[in-house]
């Protein structure tokens, strides 16, 4: 599995509609995910990775591929 | 940045109300009597109140109000800890850990103000706590100020629950946090797979039943009843201000725990005590309850399903879950306002959800017709709901 497709699963594991998570979907306005939505895709990418992710990095996150590539670029993730 | 400036940066997003030039927020309203209320000279029906029990015009709990304010005055001028605590809130503490079947309770002035003070008493920064994902606002504002790991699950989603519990060995102690009924579509938590997950993962489970006391239950007793929960070593809140047609919060829960927050809870011994007067109407609508419970039950579900079949029929977008709550779809907070315009100019109050209480672009319009509305009234309702359009809601 790589990793986009790691952090659509988290994504459609963590998230109360769990259809029509893609890459292009926008974590405010599609999957409607508020503070605790957000929270709940940290954590679970946290233990996924086994990385500590800066709550900061996700406020310039707006879609799940914006996601992919904090995680690539920061967090060095694969 | 200059004061000015920033008092700008507060201004709030009104424009979903300003489209329909219809505002339902803080709406100056007459009294309520039996659901019912008269603005400029018309008979308006309270679909919008959680007075589930029509106990709010209740002569006997007003007599028993009047009576108590006789005997202790306006107030005790004095926090709980000081002079605050006067004898009928005693009286009253363990009248609600009796009714609750807990060991021993807590009053607040609100459960607002219960919820956001307990957690930072009880929990520290080596917990963790794990909350439903659309728990309150007042949970998740006492949550976050303990500082902690916090993890919320999906809503009601018990394998979800337990991978964040299996997942919190580390920390000193694991709370689990959700609502009994969460009041924007009357789901219910699954409580009783919850507490029993929490037995597993020795975790303590909190659950705030401001919905559900006065409502679930055979006798009306709450959550616990309606799961059939004995022996719950977990920590309840409820708001004092719904079904028992008063104001104030609780906290229930063991001896331990709640002698331990008596004297170490800032939220509690530092806030005004609640009004004498409050207790003498809360200790009526318990002994009301313990009596007519049954009586009132009956009524308010009768009510409830011809409300409900009544909104089906027209087609209006219902999502309501098990509790005496109908919530209606508005599509977009725009529409949802508009929507709520259309049940107001039929003489209907209503309850208007919008972001941030609801997901990013959406509404709810939420409707409560309880206990209050007697059989005329009822009727009224439903013929007021024929007059409304059904449209598309994008």
């Amino acid at each position: 599995m790589n990793l986009e497709e790691k952090v659509l699963a988290i994504f459609q594991a963590n998230t109360e509609d769990k259809t029509g998570v893609t890459l292009t979907s926008d974590l405010r306005r599609e999957l409607r995910l508020d503070s605790f939505g957000i929270l709940m895709i940290i954590n679970a990418i946290e233990d996924a990775f086994g990385i500590a992710v800066e709550d900061v990095d996700f406020t310039g996150a707006n879609t799940v591929a914006d996601v992919v590539a904090l995680l690539h670029s920061k967090y060095h993730c694969h | 940045m200059q004061p000015l400036e920033f008092y700008r940066t507060l201004q709030i997003d009104k424009s979903p109300i300003n489209a329909h030039s219809f505002n339902p927020y803080y709406r100056p309203l007459p009294g309520l009597d039996r659901g019912q209320l008269r603005i400029e000279g018309e008979t308006y029906y309270d679909l919008a109140s959680n007075d589930y029990l029509g106990l709010a015009s209740d002569e006997r709990i007003r007599e028993a109000m009047i009576s108590a304010l006789r005997e202790y005055g306006s107030s005790m001028c004095g926090t709980p800890i000081a002079t605050g605590y006067a004898r009928i809130l005693a009286q009253l503490e363990r009248e609600l850990a009796r009714f609750v079947g807990l060991d021993a309770a807590l009053v607040f002035p609100s459960c607002y103000q219960a919820n956001v003070a307990l957690f930072p008493a009880i929990a520290t920064v080596r917990d963790v706590i794990i909350v439903d994902h659309h728990a309150h606002a007042s949970l998740a504002q006492g949550i976050k100020a303990v500082g902690c790991k916090v993890k919320p699950f999906l809503h009601n989603d018990l394998e979800h629950l337990e991978r964040q519990l299996a997942a919190s060995a580390a920390f000193r102690q694991s709370f689990v946090v959700t609502e009994s009924v969460f009041s924007t579509e009357g789901s219910v938590a699954p409580l009783d797979g919850l507490v029993e997950l929490c037995r597993r993962y020795q975790a303590v489970p909190v659950v705030d039943d401001s919905h559900g006391l006065g409502v679930l239950g055979k006798s009306g007793r709450g959550i616990l009843e309606e799961k059939a929960i004995s022996d719950y070593q977990g920590i309840y809140t409820a708001s004092l201000g719904k079904a028992l047609a008063q104001v104030g919060g609780m906290i229930a829960g063991n001896h331990a725990l709640i002698d331990a927050l008596r004297y170490s809870c800032p939220g509690l011994i530092y806030s005004t005590a609640l009004p004498p007067v409050c207790g003498g109407g809360l200790l009526r609508a318990i002994d009301i309850l313990k009596q007519e419970y049954g009586r009132l039950a009956t009524v308010l579900w009768n009510n409830h399903r011809r409300l409900l079949d009544k909104l089906r029929s027209r087609g209006f977008d219902l999502r309501s879950g098990p509790a005496p709550i109908a919530a209606i779809h508005g599509g977009s907070p725009e529409h949802t306002i508009a929507l709520a315009k259309d049940f107001f100019q039929q003489r209907l109050l209503t309850t208007s959800f919008v972001p941030p209480s609801v997901p990013q672009g959406r509404g709810v319009l939420r409707l409560i017709v309880g206990a209050k509305l007697d059989g005329a009234a009822m009727q009224d309702v439903l013929e007021a709901l024929d007059r409304i359009t059904v449209g598309p809601r994008p």
